[in-house]
């Protein structure tokens, strides 16, 4: 920026000065489309229509047996009412929350456990970190498949737990179904442990030094320092990684699929496994269209309820460092 | 030669009738042998009147596999290969086929696919009835009993089987007499093949030895699986799930028996039953841990290989249990899925691709086929393969006669329009019930609630009308001989 003699600014510099930033803001602008212009198009042109598709297909009653979709008939809000209606409908949801819940839950914990004892750089970290983040890396029908192999009752898993118990543990992982989700939820905890984990290292490594040194050499312990500072300075990161994981377990379809299709009885049988049931072994793409519209409702409210958290504490966190930097 | 008919003693009579029949045995042999090579030339030829084309289809390579050969030989002699196929399993064919009738897309020629099906792909437009390409290349479905009519609907042939899957009865022979004297000792009689359910449940209960993993039963019991033996149980019954007005009639004498009866499996099922499909299954069968089953058949040529079983020679194969609740004696077998070539309607191929499936299903094609020792996915069904020395060889004489008998009485699962559904919502309440999610008094009220939820949806008049094609899919013997 120039400045003139006189201490003012100069009107020609001043014009040149927004011509400059015009065209930096121009290329700004450039840049975002340039990157956004894909997704958009992606989204006009293959999202959009299938979103509509499956509007249409949710106000009229079609199934494949029914000519063309086309000629389908209208009835208005009946599929909702008949999907709202259905218990079936409902457990499935119950399961879902269940499955979703406790999923999350539990690679939160467990990767920000990690993340706690890793973000710290230490000899040998590249290693461990890759070898953490490798069950992300693992496709979810292998991990089935696997869980197949060691989960059944006489086998290695049993027989780890029998080792040491030291008594003989038959736990019937696969077929009872009290605890057939529970089996697919240790699996996901498994295979998503290293999602958390990237998240919450990338948060410790991002929280500024200053106010943790401060409190050290003020005489606060690592765990006042952790609870104290860490954590609600962590807040945001913490909420965005646990609806991330949120969102994706509820979708969660190819293990639950490959081990249970649903059962034993009705045990796995999630949302997604539902609305696949409904579309693509009863062939009801109208019924199956209305539930999917029924769980994108509800996801979106859980998004955007998500967003409303991040915001608030965003502010919060704003606040809290404009009000130190007055002080 | 000038015969007097005056000197035609009794002797002579006997005697010319003898040398007669002798001839007319050989004719007949004869006859079959020119009969068959006209087959194959007769397809070759039409198949040869129109265009070659380098075909797709969608097909489990595992199928696949044994089909090379003369898919090779069809190249050759006509100039239509299979050019590309989709490998999916044929589990999940059916949806895949329905995906391609709602797009009514042209890409894919042939569908390899349980011929269950037929209802559901037909009624929703995407199957080529195959009648007059049959006529054309004068080939016929020459199948076991009344077998070939799981290929029809509704008057029209719509598949050409290459398997024909159906359930057969095992037996540990060898455990059966091991055990023979403690059997009498405590039932009064001695051990003999299990006649009906409850023979089938009380020789399971007495030979098996849970404490040294050794159960009585194999047959499945998940969600997916499951249903296929309670049909053997309600027909065997008398059951038939529909009257002539599509109202369920699964809530019967014959449904309730069923349901009993298939629920007190569970004394002598693995534990983890609920959840085992076949890939769990088959290692306790050929492993040496159940005592019985009524399982797909192909089964019997895995039991018998030298190389991949501990039961060589163990087991004794034969029809599957009966019912007498019905007053008489029934038996009623299941061939659930069997694998068979539907050709796509909208494919501009088509014709090509029926003289393809025509040419896997004649007696010397097939044979080889079914015949295949590494690669059993495909089972007998041809009449001719019940004698043939290559599948005697890969089933055993035994295992071959014992599969005659039960596609003398194969049954098919819910063989109308929404199969998959109507067998899900049924295969789900079972599955609770076996489970403790639901009561089993529950299960057939439940199941009939929901299946005539199915029925309005799909439409009770269209159903009405295939009920005659479900009908004649049933065998028309109680008890083969």
């Amino acid at each position: 920026m120039t400045v003139s003699s006189a201490g003012g600014l100069d009107t020609d510099s001043t014009l040149k000065l927004s011509r400059k930033e015009m065209t930096q803001a121009r290329a700004v602008r450039r840049f975002k489309w340039a990157v956004l212009s894909p997704l958009v198009l992606v989204f006009a042109l293959i999202l959009m229509p299938v979103l509509l598709l499956q509007l249409y297909f949710s106000f009229h009653g079609w199934t494949v047996y029914l000519g063309s979709w086309w000629d389908a008939e209208f009835v208005g809000l009946e599929l909702f009412h008949e999907v709202l209606t259905d218990s079936r409908f409902g457990w499935a949801i119950l399961r879902s929350l269940y499955f979703a819940l406790g999923s999350t839950v539990g690679c939160f914990v467990i990767g920000f456990g990690l993340a706690l004892l890793m973000y710290r750089p230490f000899r040998g970290q590249g290693f461990y970190y890759i070898f953490f983040i490798l069950p992300m890396l693992t496709v979810p029908i292998v991990i089935a498949y696997t869980a197949e192999m060691l989960l059944y009752q006489k086998g290695p898993i049993n027989g780890i737990l029998s080792a040491i118990a030291g008594k003989d543990i038959n736990v019937i992982w696969l077929a009872n179904p009290d605890l057939a989700l529970t089996t697919v939820m240790i699996l996901e905890i498994w295979n998503w442990v290293p999602f958390s984990f990237i998240i919450m290292m990338a948060g410790l490594a991002s929280l500024p030094r200053e106010p943790q040194e401060a409190a050290h050499i003020l005489g606060a312990n690592r765990w006042r320092i952790f609870y104290e500072i860490q954590l609600p300075l962590l807040r945001p990161v913490i909420i965005l990684a646990l609806i991330l994981r949120f969102l994706e377990a509820m979708a969660e379809f190819p293990k639950t699929w490959s081990l249970f299709q649903g059962g034993p009885g009705s045990a796995t049988e999630t949302l997604p496994i539902y609305i696949y049931l409904t579309t693509w072994n009863y062939f009801e793409i109208s019924k199956g269209a209305a539930m999917s519209y029924v769980v994108l409702m509800l996801m979106v409210a859980i998004v955007l309820a998500a967003i409303q958290l991040l915001r608030r504490e965003k502010s919060a966190l704003d606040k809290m460092y404009a009000t130190k930097s007055e002080g | 030669m000038i015969t007097n008919f005056g000197d035609f003693t009794r002797r002579h009579f006997m005697k010319s009738a003898a040398a007669a029949a002798a001839v007319g045995m050989t004719s007949g042999t004869f006859a079959n042998s020119a009969f068959a090579a006209t087959e194959e030339e007769g397809i070759i030829a039409a198949a040869k009147a129109g265009k070659p084309a380098g075909l797709r289809g969608m097909i489990w390579s595992n199928y696949m596999a044994a089909m090379k050969k003369s898919s090779e030989e069809f190249k050759k002699l006509t100039g239509t290969s299979i050019a590309s196929i989709q490998d999916i399993s044929v589990f999940v064919i059916p949806q895949r086929a329905m995906a391609e009738a709602v797009s009514r897309a042209p890409d894919f020629d042939f569908f390899h696919v349980d011929s269950n099906m037929i209802p559901s792909l037909a009624s929703a437009g995407l199957l080529e009835p195959l009648d007059k390409y049959m006529e054309k290349a004068g080939f016929k479905i020459d199948a076991v009993g009344t077998f070939g009519n799981f290929m029809k609907y509704k008057g029209n042939t719509y598949g050409i089987p290459t398997d024909g899957n159906v359930h057969t009865q095992f037996v540990r022979w060898d455990k059966v007499q091991a055990g023979s004297k403690a059997y009498e000792d405590k039932f009064g009689k001695a051990p003999a093949w299990p006649e009906t359910w409850e023979d089938d449940q009380r020789m399971m209960e007495f030979f098996q030895d849970q404490k040294n993993d050794f159960y009585g039963s194999a047959n499945l019991r998940n969600r997916a699986n499951g249903v296929t033996w309670w049909y053997m149980m309600f027909y065997s019954a008398g059951g038939f799930p529909f009257d002539d007005d599509m109202n369920p009639t699964l809530n019967t004498a014959a449904g309730k028996y069923a349901v009993e009866t298939y629920l007190k499996t569970k004394s002598v099922s693995h534990p983890e039953a609920p959840g085992w499909g076949t890939p769990q299954m088959i290692p306790r069968i050929v492993g040496d841990k159940v005592f019985s089953c009524q399982y797909w058949d192909g089964i019997i040529s895995l039991a018998e290989n030298p190389k991949k079983s501990k039961t060589v020679g163990k087991w004794k194969y034969g029809l599957v249990p009966g019912s007498k609740q019905s007053g008489k004696l029934v038996h009623r077998s299941i061939s659930s899925p069997i694998a068979s070539l539907l050709i796509n309607k909208y494919s501009p191929r088509k014709e090509q691709a029926a003289y393809m499936a025509m040419w896997f299903a004649t007696l010397k094609n097939s044979e080889q086929i079914v015949g295949d020792r590494v690669n059993t996915f495909h089972d007998p069904w041809h009449k001719g393969h019940m004698s043939s020395k290559v599948v005697r060889k890969a089933y055993t004489p035994g295992g071959v006669d014992a599969i005659e008998q039960n596609l003398k009485v194969a049954s098919p699962p819910i063989y109308l329009t929404g199969l998959l559904e109507f067998q899900d919502i049924l295969g789900k309440n079972l599955s609770e019930a076996y489970v403790g999610q639901m009561a089993a008094k529950d299960v057939l009220p439940k199941t009939e609630e929901a299946w005539a939820k199915i029925v309005r949806r799909v439409g009770k008049k269209r159903l009405i009308k295939e009920l005659a094609s479900y009908k004649a899919v049933f065998p028309k013997v109680d008890v083969p001989t």
